[in-house]
């Protein structure tokens, strides 16, 4: 397996989007005709379908600006949002829908996805449920493993900044992102083993596919996987914001930490940079910036919004050299302000008491109408 | 003496109560069978065994005792014109413009074209007017039955709720417009012509948006409890028909724009998944029991030819304009086909207005009875399998659940 290079530090957005109904605002099967009509009329980026038919994908290019990478995103999801008003459907950020029942769910109709859906039976429709990917990339194979690791001890930054899947089924479930509870349900999900050379992975991944634990790439869920056929280390912890703007600023967060850890080098890849790895997550699934966290190396805790705000200060340099500034005071904002997507839809939700009405609101948001 | 007169003389005097009870029985057995070894729409199953047991075949249920039940019939109606008020999205309209266009349109060419096929039967103009106005109106029960027993969503659902409404709301302003021009044809001035519109949808309007208002502050008061909120939209739907009885308004469109109405003034969204669920199954099953009971099986053989023609027409005019625009409007050829099949069943309330055309006018009846009443009763059970198919077919119907 050849990990194919790519430009240092460039980056790319995937984002998991929800297709609603304009009545109740629940998930409404809309993929494919969608994805007809924003073909024809042309849309930068790409566009695609995912596991179910109230499910859409949008990419976007190769970027080594954070400007760039908004101002695509926007575009991409003007086109979307056009599309979707023409055919009285409604698109949503979020990071899983609050009501929706997983059984009225429907597989989109591709032979990989009804494959997926026989293995994981209904795991596979409770997986209705919307993340950001994040790619940045790497030169080579042992870079990408580096980052893979060091970048570890800032997945519950990730996690507490995205989260906005506060409900599910209908009740808030107390978590911020209740969609990783989802996520960590599958055999493969978690971390990659700690290697830290491409060699070494590449003949883990060989031993795996051998034993047939694995077919490729693709059937690890993990929260930060190298992507050798990009080039690049994808990050998969993030839920889907609830707009595109919060999207490009976490992206930014990501590119300018990937450019700290890979100048500075801080950290050597060791088994006990995990030591705390999985309590850490869980404080920023259930509590969100308000959680606590463990530094692995100094053993210290500190609230995860102390941290965030502490680690945007530490890449101030990168980020003028990234000329993304603007996005990490962004972060650090929200963070100091404890404010996430997750508060944001409680908020709503105490004043309203419809989770109806919170994803109009939602998908009035993702427009950028509100 | 009689020691034995405790028991009921023989033979046993039946009431007409029982034969209520054997019509729902057999119509929810039959519904249930023919989903089961057929797989078709439970609907279809209902309306058989209406027919067999009703007037016309059997006669076991008597033309009194289905008039006893209209209430039901009442009711069902009332709540699938209500529901499928709720479901629509006029704003969609503005949207997307070439809906409306395709929904004119195919409103007019099913006129035109069922109209010119009468005609060609040699049916006055009168005549041939009523038939194409019968024509334009999809059936709000069948498709709305359907879709809820599919639970199907999707672009074609959509399309198809949306220009049910919308057809429905054209034909019965037209016919309600075409029974007073009857009604009054000796009296008949430009004041009336032009109040008489105007007095049917403004009045349906205004009598909606207040029902609609005094509905909402209603749940509002009482919360949200499923079963409060079935026993009050009923009796608000029930009292929306009174009302657009009493005053001479136009019942169907009083009860699609409270729906509307009632969906439109819900500014946070808290009652827009109003459901009728199973609760409202036996209404349903009466509803298409007597339908089938109410149909007519005589004189086929003259009248084939003229519904075949009408059967026809309609078809065309239905799908044509939807093909037609469907690039414009958003949709595969493939599905936009689908969404003009669907809108095949011909509406209930077609039967209903047809008997009170016949009443009003008696020399129509001899012109226009008998191939409508067999259109209608092909087009009863071809409708339900026809909407049935279109919806399987865009893959927009659920899996089966047990």
């Amino acid at each position: 397996m050849e990990f194919g290079a790519s430009k240092a530090l460039t980056m790319g957005i995937e984002l998991e989007l929800q297709i609603l109904n304009r009545r109740d605002c629940d998930l409404t099967l809309g993929a494919a005709d969608l994805i007809r009509v924003v073909e024809r009329t042309g849309h930068p980026g790409d566009i695609k379908p995912e596991i179910t038919e109230s499910m859409i994908e949008i990419s976007t290019g190769i970027h080594e600006r954070y400007d760039t990478a908004l101002a695509e995103l926007r575009a991409i999801r003007d086109a979307l949002v056009a599309a979707a008003e023409k055919l009285n459907l409604l698109v949503a950020g979020g990071g899983a829908h609050p009501f929706q029942r997983w059984n009225e769910r429907q597989i989109f109709d591709k032979p990989r996805f009804r494959q997926i859906s026989a293995l994981y039976g209904y795991l596979a429709k409770q997986f209705t449920i919307f993340g950001q990917h994040v790619h940045i990339g790497c030169p080579d194979g042992d870079t990408a493993m580096y980052l893979t690791h060091a970048m570890s001890r800032y997945i519950p930054h990730f996690i507490a900044l995205a989260a906005s899947s506060p409900y599910h089924q209908g009740t808030d479930t107390s978590f911020d992102s209740s969609r990783l509870n989802a996520v960590y349900a599958f055999p493969l999900s978690g971390r990659a083993p700690v290697l830290d050379r491409w060699d070494d992975f590449v003949a883990y991944f060989e031993k795996m596919r051998r034993a047939k634990v694995v077919e490729s790439m693709k059937d690890f869920y993990w929260d930060i996987r190298p992507k050798p056929e990009f080039g690049t280390i994808e990050v998969r912890v993030f839920d889907t914001p609830l707009t595109v703007d919060k999207a490009a600023a976490l992206a930014a967060y990501v590119q300018a930490l990937a450019r700290y850890l890979l100048i500075e080098r801080p950290v050597a890849i060791q088994e006990d940079m995990y030591l705390a790895y999985t309590y850490n997550r869980f404080q920023a699934c259930r509590f969100g910036l308000e959680g606590l966290m463990i530094d692995p190396t100094t053993h210290e805790h500190r609230p995860l919004h102390e941290d965030i705000v502490a680690t945007v200060a530490q890449l101030a340099i990168h980020a003028d050299e990234l000329e993304s500034a603007a996005a990490l005071r962004l972060i650090s904002g929200w963070a100091s302000g404890r404010a996430n997507d997750a508060s944001w839809m409680r908020g709503h939700f105490e004043r309203s008491e419809s989770l109806a009405d919170l994803m109009w609101q939602t998908s009035q948001l993702w427009s950028g109408s509100l | 003496m009689d020691p034995f007169q405790f028991l009921p003389a023989w033979p046993l005097a039946v009431p007409p109560l029982a034969w209520v009870a054997v019509l729902l029985l057999a119509a929810i057995l039959a519904g249930e069978a023919v989903r089961r070894y057929l797989r078709v729409s439970r609907i279809v199953g209902y309306l058989a065994v209406g027919a067999l047991l009703g007037p016309s075949v059997g006669g076991v249920v008597d033309s009194g005792t289905v008039g006893q039940l209209r209430i039901f019939v009442d009711i069902a109606v009332g709540m699938l014109l209500f529901e499928l008020g709720q479901r629509i999205d006029l704003s969609w309209l503005r949207r997307n413009p070439s809906l409306l266009a395709a929904s004119v349109l195919e409103a007019a060419l099913t006129f035109v074209l069922v109209y010119l096929a009468m005609s060609w039967f040699g049916m006055r103009p009168v005549t041939a007017t009523a038939a194409g106005l019968l024509a334009v109106a999809t059936s709000p029960a069948v498709v709305m039955t359907v879709i809820k027993d599919l639970r199907a969503q999707g672009q074609v659902t959509e399309r198809v709720m949306l220009f049910t409404a919308l057809n429905t709301a054209y034909a019965v302003i037209g016919l309600s417009l075409m029974v007073g021009w009857l009604h009054f044809e000796s009296e008949r001035t430009l004041a009336t012509k032009v109040l008489h519109p105007l007095y049917l949808v403004g009045g349906s309007l205004a009598l909606a948006g207040l029902i609609a208002v005094v509905m909402l502050s209603l749940l509002r008061l009482f919360g949200r409890r499923p079963a409060f909120q079935f026993s009050a939209t009923v009796a608000l739907v029930l009292l929306t028909v009174a009302a657009a009885t009493m005053l001479k308004l136009s019942v169907p469109l009083a009860l699609l724009l409270l729906g509307v109405f009632g969906r439109l003034f819900d500014r946070e969204r808290h009652f827009v998944s109003l459901k009728f669920g199973e609760t409202a199954m036996l209404f349903i099953v009466l509803l298409f029991a007597l339908t089938g009971a109410s149909l007519d099986f005589t004189g086929w053989t003259a009248a084939l030819p003229v519904a075949a023609a009408f059967i026809v027409a309609r078809l065309v005019g239905k799908t044509l304009p939807i093909l037609l625009l469907a690039n414009a409007s958003g949709l595969a050829l493939r599905k936009s086909a689908l969404v003009g099949l669907a809108l095949t069943p011909m509406s209930g309330l077609s039967l209903l207005i047809l008997h009170e055309l016949l009443l009003r006018s008696p020399p129509l009846a001899g012109e226009i009875g008998a191939a409508m009443f067999l259109t209608i009763t092909v087009l009863a059970f071809a409708g339900p399998l026809a909407t049935e198919f279109a919806l399987r077919r865009a893959t927009e119907a659920a899996e089966e659940t047990r």
